[in-house]
């Protein structure tokens, strides 16, 4: 296990330094100048222009570009982003705990209710509550998440005002208010955004679940569990359940990575401050550093992502192991 | 619509058994969810600002709202907005926004200037101001901040517009003389406007290149109207009144400058009361008639910086020595800008807070007030010319052609510019009526760029926005300006110009007359000078809103009805 434990771990590490080399040199092979942007509104003189450039590091070689950057993802440093002026790294430590927040009980909502309803509609199969469950999560699954969010904000937010309409906290909560009250007021504007995005997801859970169940349920050990007596809970949970996993492991596998890739439209339509905007903004101004570091934390996750579920898949099946 | 107070749950009554127990579970969690979420509960969200407190939503946020660091991507108006609180100018522009001349500027810093000569002005600053801290506003303060200001290392963009400021040197404690290495009209608007003194007494010490990354940055000294409290990043600046200021205290307490990049989450946030102001709210029109229809709010219409045009590319944009094929021809161009209905394409998109300007003129200049008015839509006129230019339709496909070749253009804009956007679908159509074929390419914003300012294009739908004074004009329409992409070069305009910048006296009839050669030449057509709509709660008053920078006058605001405070306040 040790020994396929290491191959495991080198192969996730080179494809963590492909995956870093592709995005620096597509990075820089887009169209489009960094520094440009900073003249839309107002022409830049060649004199600031040359200015910024030595600041940034941009009149340098790409090679050397990246060597720099490679020394100093080594020390931990990611370099400073041309739009705001700060170190990257102390910009995506602030937006960080907030997109962990969002995907977090995105995925906790996918899936606990997720796998919970796709379960039920395996084993309540052609019932009524199938039928519908299947027609909604259709429907939540057909919904593009940033039309549900602009529908949820002005008809929560604005017409009805039973929840704010966006931002993650309000600015005017007194700094003595205690803890829960933060943590309530928090709480509040995680609601809409973290629904929007549950909705596709969840539906999209259920239907794996569904099916996987489905075809487990179908197999000669449950009927041998049935006819040994035991009870339909141990059944469906304890036998069926386990070896209905394996694709929600692949799945929950490529959902991990909104824990830190965030959302952007989403983010946007609720004003969310997590890393989703942040990169997407980054994009737009070709901000290198800023876009580099976002993209190495969303690379590394998936990387680690795929690591974790094959080891899931290791231990719930020696077949893989030995494979 | 008032949030309501009390909230009835009906659930159905259901028979016995398993079901029934899931439905009691059910409704024991939607009334904790909803006592949890119910109005009375809330801390704040909902609930309109306190007291004499005031939640502003804008797009940016600010990162180092700090004279002489707003540079590069940090000379923006979230910074500014914020600085503009903070830290106070020698002296501030009137209600004309008249940068030419000594007069019509209202005392800051400054109680007074005096004019020595052609060349000298002395500022006696006022002995009340003080800094957040409490030491006292001096000469020196005004003399380290400019000697930072001018250093090109430091602050490219500042010390090019300082450019004409030779020394600045502190006569006494409170007096502060510049000396200007020529005569012009802008040397006080110079002085003042540009960047508002910096207390010495706690930066002098830090090397220059370390300023950007010390303390002062994440909690800065200023001696403006409201000192710095926090800020959350992505989310919002918290400023309080300065109770020391020695203009008077401001009457609003509290000032959240909230951020929301996205315009229909700042139009959320003002609509469903989680803000009390926002500036600029863009089109669509729909925007607007929701925040009109809102008895709580109202509407303001301030002049905007910003112009928009579409600019022509006099060169080739294959080989740029050569002459561009079809727009070199100024018969051509102005064909275009006759054939275009910009009045009806200015209300389109921005209703009456738009305008159609007289050259490049944004609404905030005050050469504007001085100008003819543009010229109308005359189609007649615009065939006329291009038949003169010898464009026909030979083979009647509704394009104009000339030796075989179709009078076709292709017009670039950045892809998140929705105002322009929906103007090219209004232009490409009009343009279509007198025969032209216009192909709209959306470009992401760097490649647009770009594409730009290698002059690959044969029409821009660019906008700038403009400072108050005319003078930056030369650097888009002059033939040497460093900003001039399209290859526009007519040396009466630049003389004109230059007779303008370097006047003593009045320069408006210079720059009117660089105006209407403009017009004569069109180097581009001048299609839109919008006003910002601001969208303002109607609870308070005193509200003025200077076209020069949004919140500026803030300090003047007052409310007139507190509002109850939520619990958990």
């Amino acid at each position: 296990m040790s020994g396929w434990l290491l191959r495991r771990a080198v192969q996730a590490a080179a494809t963590f330094g492909i995956a870093l080399t592709l995005l620096f040199v597509l990075m820089r092979a887009a169209p489009g100048d960094p520094l440009s942007r900073l003249g839309e509104d107002r022409p830049l003189s060649l004199r600031e222009i040359e200015v910024l450039r030595a600041r940034y590091g941009l009149d340098q070689p790409v090679v050397k570009q990246f060597g720099n950057f490679l020394e100093g993802l080594v020390r931990g440093d990611l370099g400073v982003s041309i739009e705001y002026g700060r170190p990257v790294t102390a910009l995506l430590a602030e937006r960080l705990p907030a997109t962990v927040l969002l995907g977090g009980t995105v995925l906790l909502l996918n899936f606990g209710v997720g796998l919970w309803l796709g379960v039920r509609q395996a084993v309540r199969r052609g019932a009524t509550e199938d039928r519908w469950l299947t027609a909604l999560s259709l429907t939540g699954y057909a919904m593009p998440s940033f039309w549900l969010g602009l529908v949820l904000a002005w008809l929560v937010g604005v017409e009805l005002r039973l929840l704010p309409a966006a931002g993650m906290q309000d600015p005017l909560l007194s700094s003595d208010a205690g803890a829960l009250t933060r943590a309530g007021d928090v709480l509040r504007h995680l609601v809409l955004p973290a629904f929007t995005l549950s909705i596709v997801s969840i539906a999209a859970t259920m239907r794996y679940q569904r099916t996987a169940m489905l075809e487990v349920l179908r197999l000669p050990y449950i009927v041998t569990a049935r006819a040994k007596g035991l009870a339909d809970r141990e059944v469906i949970w304890r036998h069926a359940w386990r070896n209905a996993l394996f694709p929600i492991i692949t799945l929950f596998a490529l959902w991990l990575p909104i824990l830190v890739s965030g959302s952007v439209f989403v983010e946007a339509v609720f004003a969310w401050p997590g890393l989703g905007s942040l990169a997407a903004g980054a994009v737009g101004s070709r901000d290198y550093p800023l876009l580099m570091g976002a993209s190495l934390l969303v690379a590394a996750l998936v990387v680690v992502s795929g690591f974790l579920a094959d080891i899931a898949y290791a231990l719930l099946d020696p077949r893989v192991r030995l494979a | 619509m008032p949030p309501p107070s009390t909230i009835r749950i009906i659930v159905p009554r259901r028979g016995r058994g398993r079901g029934d127990r899931v439905t009691r579970r059910t409704r024991i969690v939607i009334v904790t969810a909803l006592a949890a979420f119910s109005p009375a509960s809330r801390a704040g969200g909902q609930s309109s600002p306190a007291g004499a407190s005031i939640v502003i939503v804008t797009g940016q946020q600010a990162t180092i709202p700090i004279p002489t660091l707003m540079e590069g991507a940090a000379a923006n108006v979230g910074n500014f907005d914020v600085a503009d609180q903070l830290f106070l100018r020698l002296a501030d522009l009137g209600p004309g926004l008249v940068t030419a001349g000594d007069n019509g500027f209202l005392p800051g810093l400054a109680r007074s200037w005096t004019r020595r000569d052609s060349v000298t002005l002395a500022f006696e600053l006022d002995p009340r101001a003080r800094w957040h801290d409490g030491a006292p506003v001096t000469a020196r303060d005004v003399v380290f901040t400019f000697s930072r200001a001018k250093d090109p290392d430091l602050a490219p963009r500042l010390a090019t517009l300082l450019r004409y400021v030779a020394s600045v040197s502190a006569e006494t404690e409170h007096r502060v003389v510049f000396r200007f290495s020529q005569p012009y009209s802008e040397q006080l608007y110079d002085a003042t406007f540009h960047v508002a003194p910096l207390p010495s007494h706690l930066l002098a010490s830090l090397p220059p290149e370390l300023v950007a990354h010390s303390d002062f940055v994440s909690k800065p000294v200023g001696s403006g109207p409201y000192r710095w409290v926090r800020s959350v990043p992505g989310q919002f600046v918290e400023l309080t009144a300065n109770p020391d200021f020695f203009l008077g205290k401001p009457k609003l307490d509290r000032v959240i400058l909230r951020t929301a990049a996205d315009a229909a989450a700042r139009v959320n946030l003002l609509l469903g009361g989680q803000a009390d102001a926002m500036d600029n709210i863009p089109p669509p029109q729909d925007n607007l008639r929701r925040v009109a229809a809102k008895p709580d709010l109202r509407l303001i219409s301030v002049p905007s910086p910003t112009v928009g045009y579409l600019l022509f590319n006099q060169r080739d944009p294959r080989i740029r020595s050569r002459p561009h094929p079809i727009l070199a021809d100024v018969r051509v161009r102005r064909a275009i800008t006759l054939g275009l209905d910009r009045r009806r394409i200015v209300q389109a998109v921005f209703g009456s807070h738009g305008a159609v300007p007289y050259g490049p003129v944004s609404q905030i200049l005050w050469i504007r007030h001085r100008s003819p008015e543009p010229e109308q839509q005359d189609v007649t006129e615009a065939r006329r010319l291009l038949a003169m230019a010898g464009w026909g339709d030979s083979d009647e496909d509704g394009t104009l052609d000339r030796e075989g070749r179709p009078l076709a253009l292709q017009l670039i804009l950045p892809n998140t510019s929705a105002i322009r956007r929906q103007m090219a679908l209004l232009v490409q159509e009009q343009l279509r009526q007198i025969g032209i074929r216009t192909e709209v390419h959306l470009l992401e914003v760097p490649v647009w760029l770009e594409r730009r300012t290698a002059g690959d294009f044969d029409v821009d739908f660019g906008a700038v926005t403009q400072d108050p004074s005319p003078s930056g004009l030369s650097q888009s329409w002059t033939c040497t300006g460093g900003s001039n992409v399209a290859g526009y070069c007519n040396r009466e305009v630049d003389s004109l110009m230059q007779r303008a910048v370097l006047a003593q006296g009045d320069p408006a009839e210079f720059w009117i007359a660089a105006l209407r050669q403009m017009e004569a030449d069109a180097p581009a057509t001048f299609l839109y000078a919008p006003g910002y709509v601001y969208g303002v709660n109607r609870r308070f008053s005193n509200v003025a809103i200077s076209p020069q920078s949004s919140w500026l006058l803030l300090r003047k605001w007052s409310v007139r009805t507190a509002r109850t405070p939520q619990p958990g306040k």
